[in-house]
């Protein structure tokens, strides 16, 4: 006679759930990879369309900061701008089709603290994103020269910008309803605030009335600060870009950690 | 006596109204629901496929506004922004005529209920005009909307307006039916984003909305005019401006020639069930 099996205990794990993490970042990062088309390819086609078409528009009109040549002080613009957008979407989408389809039941009821889950989703798509930038970046260097400053800076700043867009992107997901709603959040709040924020032009050279309405916006933060990496000067103070980006950073994530432990609009 | 007593029985009311209906040579009513059915099917989300891309137009007028910093640009002796205007309305009235039939077709294919359209008695003139109809429509109604909001920021003046309706439509239909083609072509959603990426964006956006192709380097010019994309934009242009880069009458025939190319090419695919009917 065969002895009889002891039941299988539930897996033991400490404080952290690592697997879990890994296995929900595994799976972001594999959808990511499966619609290259989406995340890679169309992001660098539509980027590489904008420094033409505004190397055509405005290349006759001198360098846009003193030294500093057209393409190379658009690049760092683009880039960002794929940067925040990819980042939001990345989250959002993500987490909004999964609820809309019922798949979020996988991801609620798995022993995950709501900090292991919201921290693993916003890690997921900033790293998507800024794979996405890098690839474009890649890419760019072959037609344009770009300089690299501080490459530090550089991946400081993207890597806030890409954490705040993230984190905006589960926050996104969580209240949608509908597409509609979400939507309306990356057209009337994620694209103005990224593709107005001194990409395509030098704030400096801006009336001073309006310079106030572009040093409001997080995302002309995060370009000061990634520009700087690049080309070595910056219209702001730098601990100002960091600060300011740090904050919302930190404010952004604990909101959608805070959603998130709720339940809001996720548990019924 | 005999036709009497015929007609005193009583009439077999089921009999005849379950025979076919009599259509005619059109089956109006068909595409009318077809038509309806493309229409509403944006209009329900007005705010992703009305409002949203003319928001996204603004920010474009205001992005180059903003980073041409107010001097006086000109080109051909006229302010850039009044020549940019134009080429951003066709551009996003474009743009949303090939997203209306590639969507429609596309989603239908991927999730089954193409047969809803395959099965009704529609002749592939019906299906090619129902669906084309609706991105024509989709894409004039964005066009007005974008145009209507840009004219309080860019004083738009009318030097012809059957240029700009021609332009227009004409865009719109010859959009919608890429959308039509490139909708039956594709047979997952990332075939039609390589299609979008690779074909409709650059063409759309390479084609002189943004400048005139005079600044381009001679070959390159050479080839921006096999865009057909450059005739749209430069004769909607030159409907509010009175200015082009190529002649306006060259532009006429181009743009009908390749609408028929597009339309027979989008008929023989309905009628040969290409992709459609396994």
């Amino acid at each position: 006679m065969r002895p009889a099996l002891a039941p299988p205990g539930p897996r033991q794990f400490g404080p952290v759930n690592w697997r879990g993490m890994w296995s929900l970042y595994r799976r972001q990062f594999l959808h990511y990879l499966r619609n290259t088309g989406h995340s890679i390819i169309g992001p660098a086609m539509t980027s590489l369309i904008f420094l033409a078409i505004f190397q055509l528009a405005l290349g006759d009109r001198g360098d846009p900061l003193p030294g500093v040549s057209l393409a190379a002080f658009l690049a760092p613009g683009i880039v960002m701008f794929s940067l925040a957008s990819g980042a939001f979407e990345g989250a959002g989408v993500s987490l909004f089709h999964d609820k809309i389809e019922g798949m979020i039941g996988d991801i609620l009821s798995a022993p995950m603290t709501p900090l292991e889950v919201v921290g693993t989703l916003i890690l997921a798509a900033a790293g998507n994103a800024m794979l996405t930038a890098m690839a474009i970046l890649a890419i760019m260097a072959v037609f344009i020269e770009i300089p690299l400053h501080a490459p530090f800076a550089v991946a400081g700043f993207a890597l806030a910008a890409a954490l705040l867009f993230a984190s905006i992107g589960v926050i996104a997901g969580i209240c949608a309803e509908h597409w509609e709603h979400y939507s309306a959040a990356e057209t009337f709040l994620v694209f103005p605030i990224a593709l107005l924020s001194g990409a395509f032009f030098a704030v400096s050279r801006l009336p001073a009335e309006v310079q106030w309405l572009f040093k409001a916006n997080p995302v002309f933060h995060a370009l000061e600060g990634f520009r700087f990496g690049f080309i070595g000067q910056a219209q702001e103070s730098l601990a100002l870009a960091a600060g300011v980006l740090l904050s919302l950073v930190g404010a952004m994530g604990i909101l959608a950690w805070w959603l998130y432990a709720r339940g809001y609009k996720l548990k019924v | 006596m005999d036709t009497h007593s015929i007609s005193r029985r009583p009439r077999a009311l089921g009999a005849v109204t379950s025979g076919p209906r009599d259509l005619g040579a059109v089956n109006w009513r068909g595409l009318w629901t077809l038509y309806l059915k493309e229409v509403r099917r944006f209009l329900n989300v007005f705010t992703q496929t009305l409002l949203a891309p003319m928001v996204t137009t603004l920010l474009f007028l205001a992005i180059f506004a903003l980073a041409l910093g107010g001097a006086g640009r000109e080109v051909d002796g006229l302010p850039y922004i009044q020549f940019l205007a134009p080429g951003l309305i066709m551009m996003t009235l474009m743009q949303n005529a090939f997203a209306n039939t590639s969507s429609s077709i596309v989603m239908a294919k991927v999730q089954g209920n193409i047969v809803d359209v395959l099965m009704p008695p529609l002749s592939a003139g019906e299906l090619t005009l129902g669906f084309a109809a609706g991105g024509v429509t989709r894409g004039l109604m964005v066009g007005c909307a974008a145009g209507a909001a840009m004219s309080i920021f860019v004083t738009l003046p009318m030097a012809d307006p059957l240029s700009v309706i021609y332009h227009a439509v004409n865009g719109a239909l010859m959009l919608a039916l890429l959308g039509v083609i490139g909708g039956i072509w594709a047979e997952k959603y990332d075939q039609m984003a390589a299609v979008t990426n690779f074909v409709i964006t650059p063409f759309s956006f390479l084609s002189g909305t943004f400048y005139s192709i005079e600044r381009l380097p001679s070959d390159w010019q050479f080839i921006a005019h096999f865009n057909p994309f450059f005739y749209l934009i430069d004769g909607f242009r030159y409907g509010f401006l009175g200015r082009s880069d190529g002649s306006p009458l060259l532009g006429y025939a181009v743009v009908l020639g390749v609408n028929i190319a597009l339309w027979a090419l989008a008929h023989r695919m309905f009628a040969t069930g290409y992709r459609l009917k396994p």
